[in-house]
């Protein structure tokens, strides 16, 4: 990935007016350099205003810097320029959502499913319309009065990201993990990793190396990732080969500190 | 003693904030091989690391993932990484939680081609 950031640089360092920025921007982005990221797409939209993807791009960096006013913006320009733009209305569902205001999310992601948005968008809408018919959240951490299935369903917005809590049993206590085919295989997963908890703990305190963090894994088909969460449960996010380690990290801390909220809401009722 | 692995285990343990490197059984946890440091007791590494391993394959496979390749397991004071291949064996690193995690992965996969 360096090479390719290095190459991509001094392309546009000769040709400036090319449209290198977009992945070079994006590569950044991906890497958690965010200043940086949106510095060079801003760059890039002053020669091509018209531009969706680099607004989509603009919205994405947005998002991940947390300035949710700022992604609509973007995302509402891109779909002024393209009506039919797919991550333009998934972005605008999740940030919709994040917000509370769910039926506009609703909108825009029946929109993002109707254009092939893909099984995560079917996730989230069956979030949103699970979330509308009860509380509705006060701000951007807070924890969405959803299904335990669908605890994660709004942070995990690329394709092929999924999440599972687990007790220290291996029962799955929040999260969905669907094959392609639909079939809910959290529980086959749970069962595998049952007691792993608790013998790494064990371990580590043989081994004298302080408290676990995180095990990763690679597979064939994706990058799996899990951190010991509260009473001893385990969270566990999976997501495509393609995703950076350091992406993978950001969501399963997002997703660990879903699970602690969650949990103490669950332990305070 | 010198053993077939003696030279892979070797070249893992020139890297760079690495403790030991080891060569486990995923099957029953124990140690093939070893390049420790003085006083270093390589059975509950080689239990843990196996089993460990032992899971994430098991849980990929239900997850209907593909074989599992490179393993880490990152903790305050230290880390373990591990790959294993078609055999049954494993082959783990002990490493600081400052060493280049990027550099060991390398190596770790050059010597499972090397050992397969």
């Amino acid at each position: 990935m360096a090479d390719e950031i290095r190459r991509w640089s001094d392309e546009l360092a000769r040709e400036p007016a090319s449209l290198v920025f977009l992945q070079l921007s994006e590569a950044l982005r991906r890497q958690g350099q965010l200043e940086i990221a949106l510095k060079i797409a801003l760059r890039g939209l002053e020669r091509h205003p018209r531009h969706a993807e680099a607004h989509d791009l603009v919205a994405r960096i947005a998002v991940d810097r947390r300035d949710f006013e700022r992604a609509c913006d973007e995302w509402e320009t891109v779909l002024r320029i393209a009506p039919d733009h797919v991550g333009a209305m998934k972005g605008l569902g999740y940030v919709c959502f994040q917000q509370g205001r769910f039926e506009e999310a609703e909108r825009y992601l029946t929109g993002a499913a109707a254009g092939g948005g893909g099984s995560a968008v079917h996730a989230a809408l069956q979030t949103v319309r699970r979330s509308s018919t009860g509380a509705v959240m006060p701000g951007h951490d807070a924890i969405p009065a959803v299904d335990p299935p669908w605890l994660f369903a709004d942070l995990l917005v690329d394709e092929g990201q999924t999440a599972l809590l687990l007790d220290v049993n291996g029962f799955v206590m929040a999260g969905v993990y669907q094959d392609h085919d639909g079939n809910d295989l959290a529980q086959e997963i749970g069962a595998q990793l049952s007691g792993i908890s608790d013998e790494v703990l064990r371990a580590t305190k043989r081994l004298d190396i302080g408290e676990w963090r995180s095990i990763v894994f690679e597979t064939h088909a994706a990058v799996v990732a899990m951190a010991p969460g509260a009473d001893e449960s385990l969270v566990v996010v999976a997501a495509s080969r393609a995703t950076p380690l350091g992406l993978l990290r950001r969501l399963l801390d997002r997703c660990a500190e879903r699970a602690g909220l969650w949990l103490a809401r669950q332990g305070s009722r | 003693m010198i053993t077939p692995y003696t030279a892979l285990l070797e070249s893992l343990s020139r890297q760079r904030g690495v403790r030991a490197s080891l060569i486990v059984s995923e099957g029953d946890g124990l140690v093939v091989d070893a390049n420790l440091r003085f006083g270093q007791d390589g059975d509950p590494v080689a239990a843990l690391a196996a089993s460990l391993y032992r899971k994430a394959r098991l849980s990929a496979r239900a997850a209907r993932l593909g074989a599992v390749g490179f393993l880490q397991l990152d903790a305050e004071r230290g880390r373990i990484c591990a790959v294993g291949g078609r055999n049954d064996l494993v082959i783990v690193v002990v490493a600081e939680s400052t060493a280049n995690v990027g550099l060991i992965r390398v190596e770790l996969l050059k010597a499972l081609e090397s050992l397969e």
